[in-house]
């Protein structure tokens, strides 16, 4: 079966842009259109899509208004259409928060180097969230599993040689699609005497990072800040990596600190996991707890092997959790973790290590 | 460009703009309204969508900064103001510009950076000639304050510093202001509009007015339909084949654990927020309260499917081609229609009269694809009114009746021009200055109402002000100065065709040429105009009360109600719109007034005239008959009889043109073919009068 599409946007030219390009995909197949909010959730209702490409200004109700009504009613993946603007980082946060699970600039040059790129990188998209199967949302915790082994791959890691609570020095999250929603449920446990420093790496545009990074900053009560070149690492701070760059970590000792430097135009990331996790194990080879959380792609593997190597301990996502099982699965498929968690638990295990 | 989508592009951004066009100015009535300004932003926001698919990149320029401005008021950090509108309405006027460019598949310039540069102005908070008018001007510390916020930018900030810095803060029109309050980038519209203003002035005041709103065929709003690149069956075919290497690992087990409802993470997370001052701000829950008229638009939609799947675009010329087939089948119509009638069969008649029903609906029918709301041309009425009034310093209220009223496409293209001119007219000549307007003992505020209706096969269309009026001694007077006439002439006018002078070519009452309603060329022009149409315009004024211009055209230009008549043996028909009576007429009763023959019809005297002499080969000179039809045929107040020889009936005609041969002669509109197969000329009434009296 088709991954089956409801593309809601107020413009007739914008819809049948999306359609045609979706369409195009033989595994995607767009069931229904909708111009505002109000018919998306009912069209919801209706024809029962797998996946739903929202805008968010539209008239009668918003998308952001439509998203969380859909997810009240008939659960359903959405994707968001965005604008990359200070104010477009906003409400995709707030869509984020309604439970959208990704989203793409409107633009896609801006995510592209050319036209087809990005058709394939939106059909790559809504295939991924088509692959994801909503549950209603649960109403309590569940009981909670320390240990999910719901893929196949190899059997965790053995349990660590090196890392004893106490000696860690450093957590690194890295994260892409879904990655909003699960770094703000992670780190919300955090509590404000996390004695760590904390790195963030989100795949997300330039102008989303700041806010993102307010944003978390008002709902955690560890403290959150966009990195800065030569921000010096505080425990009980978490250094969003920002945009478009790239986010090391240098110096050694005591006093490391965060050094941001301009991306490459050859690198698919911008910030990239992989890329802040080699800068971590030369600084912090064996003291790090990294942990990789939903999102495309296999970002994040090679940084984690390198980790790994040096004596760090590595935790993933689990699929049934994950947005998009694919960064946690390269890592879990590579034999790097020694834990594949449930996004509820992966909080309250790290305080539990680390504390 | 891929031409498809472009056009599909164009169809919708034309009614946004013709939208938006409306919508702003409503905005400067109700300047909070809510609804509205989340319209006017959504309106920039699809645009810029759309033309940034299609990389159009000045629009998106323009968009991009107008939509940032209308973000601003509908958060409510800015205020709208006439200076704010002032700016944002040339936006309108360059985004029509560059429509109609791209329609004609032209290149795009660069946006004017001067006006990127007046739009951006606004979206800097702080800037200091925030007209005093507004209540809420920025505030300096309200801005610092803001910059603690999430809403405003680094790059916002430092601006706002910049402009704190600069004496005459934020004049953005200096140089110093132009460069690089805004940081690290100065891209190459901006290095122009640097040198520009170097080598003096923008050229932003410069910018043309409002031109036109472009009009787009109702049918055309519909759209392509996605094509199924792959027929169902070899979709089929190729998932099964898919689905046996297990490329879906059917859905993972529902453990029950999704992913955290993000609604109660957050609330979760809010709570916990130590310091934060606020949690994440809910979204605006303003959208589902939308006045009720757009709710029910949208039900109205809901009803039938998403709009794109209910009509398609059809090119003009194709209408016209099938308009024009309607045309020949009328024809063919009046054609066996006549001959049944001869035939006096009665299973014929039923048969004739059955096609003769089924063609006239079809001729409605195919009438009605044509048609279009008068609003089309109404709509740009009150962004000219407002422009005008503006600039004049008078009080103006605009009312527009009837703007639903429909007619035909070409009728609604050709009349947009005279009525605006009209209406300016009003506005410039008709209009009092609100102080002189208080002294006649009138409201301040004048008014101009718009009016259209059909009556029958006509629309009517009314521009109606309550200004000054009209003196027709000063008219009597200005027509002998400048030569018109003679002042016996001028004396023996009535007051109605006092009026009508201004219709007169080269005359113009306005001591004072003004730049905004025309040079005195206008009002001539726009008769002829009108009368191209088929059309007749009347004029009535009353001093210190006003002036009321009523224009009437048919519903359509293809087809033609004529009153058909011969003389000798040719036939020739009457525009109907312009005949006002028949009758039977005892010839010897008529008198000789200055040489002309004329008859006395309700103690009017008329000018009587022989067709035949003037149309028929050898006729000229011949005797008159004792008795005769005469035809009363009008145009604006001026009436006269025609003698014709037989009346032979009110006829729908397809008026063809005439070949290059009779091609340009005066007093002929066209031909047509009749019921008998024959061939009738189509006279033009006012073309006969102005080349035999």
């Amino acid at each position: 079966m088709a991954t089956r599409v409801l593309v809601v946007d107020d413009s007739g030219f914008f819809r049948r842009r999306v359609a045609e390009i979706l369409n195009a995909d033989s595994w995607l197949e767009v069931v229904g259109q909708a111009e505002n909010g109000e018919e998306a959730v009912r069209l919801t209702a209706e024809l029962k899509p797998d996946v739903i490409t929202m805008d968010i200004e539209m008239p009668v109700m918003d998308g952001i208004t439509a998203t969380r009504q859909i997810m009240q009613r008939t659960p359903t993946p959405v994707i968001m259409f965005s604008s990359l603007t200070t104010d477009g980082a906003k409400a995709t946060l707030d869509a984020l928060e309604a439970g959208a699970l990704d989203f793409l600039p409107k633009r896609f040059e801006d995510i592209a180097r050319d036209r087809d790129e990005a058709k394939n990188l939106l059909c790559q998209r809504v295939r991924a969230l088509g692959r994801k199967r909503m549950a209603t949302p649960p109403t309590t915790t569940p009981a909670s599993k320390p240990i999910s082994t719901s893929s196949a791959a190899p059997a965790p890691a053995p349990a660590p040689r090196i890392s004893k609570s106490g000696t860690l020095k450093l957590l690194a999250i890295g994260t892409s699609t879904g990655g909003p929603v699960a770094l703000q449920q992670v780190l919300t446990n955090l509590p404000a005497d996390f004695p760590l420093p904390i790195v963030l790496v989100q795949h997300m545009p330039a102008t989303f990072t700041p806010a993102f990074a307010r944003r978390l900053d008002q709902l955690c009560k560890i403290n959150v800040k966009e990195a800065e070149d030569g921000d010096v690492l505080k425990p009980g701070w978490a250094y969003l990596a920002p945009g478009g760059k790239q986010m090391l970590l240098q110096g050694r000792g005591s006093q490391p600190s965060l050094q941001i430097i301009d991306a490459d135009e050859s690198q698919t990331y911008k910030p990239s996991v992989d890329i802040t996790f080699d800068s971590i194990s030369k600084v912090y080879p064996g003291e790090t707890l990294a942990v990789v959380l939903t999102g495309m792609g296999a970002d994040g593997r090679d940084g984690a092997r390198t980790l790994k190597q040096k004596g760090s301990t590595i935790w993933a996502q689990d699929e049934a959790s994950s947005v998009v099982y694919g960064m946690p699965a390269a890592v879990a498929e590579a034999g790097l973790t020694e834990q594949i968690l449930n996004l509820t638990d992966i909080g309250p295990s790290i305080v539990k290590r680390v504390m | 460009m891929d031409d498809e989508l472009l056009q599909d592009f164009l169809v919708e951004a034309g009614e946004i703009l013709e939208q938006l066009n409306s919508q702003l100015i409503s905005l400067e009535q109700a300047p909070d309204d809510k609804d509205l300004l989340n319209a006017v932003f959504r309106g920039f926001h699809t645009i810029k969508g759309g033309a940034g698919f299609l990389s159009i990149d000045p629009m998106v320029a323009l968009c991009h900064r107008t939509e940032d401005i209308f973000n601003l008021l509908r958060n409510g950090e800015r205020h709208v103001t006439q200076d704010l509108m002032d700016t944002v309405l040339p936006v309108l006027d360059v985004l029509n510009d560059q429509f109609e460019r791209l329609q004609s598949g032209d290149e795009l310039d660069a946006a004017d950076p001067a006006l990127l540069r007046a739009l951006e102005h606004y979206t800097t908070p702080g800037d200091g000639p925030a007209p005093a008018a507004t209540p809420s001007a920025e505030p300096k510390p309200e801005a610092v304050a803001a910059a603690g916020n999430e809403d405003i930018t680094d790059e916002e900030f430092e601006a706002l510093l910049d402009a704190l810095d600069k004496p005459g803060g934020g004049s953005s029109d200096k140089p110093a202001a132009t460069n690089n309050s805004d940081g690290d980038e100065i891209n190459d519209d901006e290095f122009e509009a640097l040198l520009d203003d170097l080598h003096g002035k923008g050229q932003f005041k410069g910018a043309p007015p409002a031109d036109n709103t472009e009009d787009k065929p109702a049918a055309a709003s519909g759209s392509n339909e996605p094509e199924e690149p792959i027929s169902q069956d070899e979709f089929e075919a190729l998932l099964d084949d898919l689905h046996g290497k297990g490329q879906f690992k059917g859905a993972p087990a529902d453990a029950g654990q999704s992913t955290t409802p993000p609604a109660a993470s957050g609330a979760g997370g809010a709570g916990g927020g130590g310091g934060s001052p606020s949690a994440a701000p809910a979204p605006e829950p303003e959208e589902p309260q939308s006045a009720a008229a757009m709710v029910a638009k949208a039900a109205a939609g809901n009803k039938e499917r998403p709009a794109g799947e209910t009509s398609v675009r059809v090119d003009t010329a194709r209408l016209d081609e099938i308009m024009n087939m309607v045309g020949e089948l009328v024809l063919v119509r009046n054609r066996i229609s006549r001959l049944g009638e001869h035939a006096g069969d009665e299973e014929l008649s039923k048969a004739v009269a059955n096609l003769d029903l089924v063609t006239s609906d079809l001729q409605l029918s195919v009438m009605k694809t044509r048609m279009q709301p008068i609003k089309k041309v109404f709509g740009r009425f009150p962004r000219v009114v407002r422009d005008m009034a503006r600039s004049l310093e008078k009080e103006i209220n605009l009312e527009m009746i009837g703007e639903d009223t429909d007619l035909d496409k070409n009728l609604v293209e050709a009349l947009a021009d005279p009525l605006v001119h009209l209406v300016r007219n009003s506005v410039d000549h008709g209009i009092e200055m609100p102080d002189v307007r208080e002294a006649a003992g009138k409201h301040r505020e004048g008014t101009v109402a718009l009016t259209a209706s059909q009556e029958g096969d006509h629309i009517l269309l009314v521009i109606e002000d309550d200004g000054g009026g009209m003196d027709p001694d000063k008219l009597r007077q200005k027509a002998v100065e400048k030569g018109v006439m003679d002042a016996d002439a001028a004396a023996r006018l009535d007051d109605n065709e006092c009026f009508n002078l201004i219709f007169a070519p080269g005359f113009s009452t306005k001591d004072q040429i003004s730049d905004i309603s025309g040079r005195g060329v206008g009002m001539d022009v726009v008769k002829t105009k009108i009368t191209q149409l088929n059309g007749s315009i009347e004029i009535d004024s009353a001093p210190g009360k006003g002036t009321r211009l009523s224009i009437k055209v048919p519903l359509t230009l293809a087809i033609m109600s004529t009153l058909m008549v011969r003389l000798k043996d040719q036939l020739f028909a009457l525009p109907l719109v312009n005949v006002s009576e028949i009758f039977h007429l005892d010839l010897t009763k008529t008198n000789v007034m200055d040489g002309q023959q004329v008859i006395i019809v309700r103690e009017k005297t008329l000018p009587l005239f022989y067709l035949k002499r003037w149309l028929i080969k050898g006729e000229a000179n011949t005797p008159l008959p004792s008795e005769g039809h005469v035809v009363i045929v009008h145009m604006g107040n001026q009436k006269i009889g025609f003698v014709v020889d037989e009346l032979i009936g009110q006829e729908e005609v397809v008026i063809k043109p005439l070949g290059a041969l009779l091609q340009g002669i005066p007093g002929l509109a066209g031909a047509t073919i009749t019921g008998d197969g024959g061939i009738a000329i189509i006279l033009d009434v006012p073309g006969l009068m102005k080349m035999y009296t």
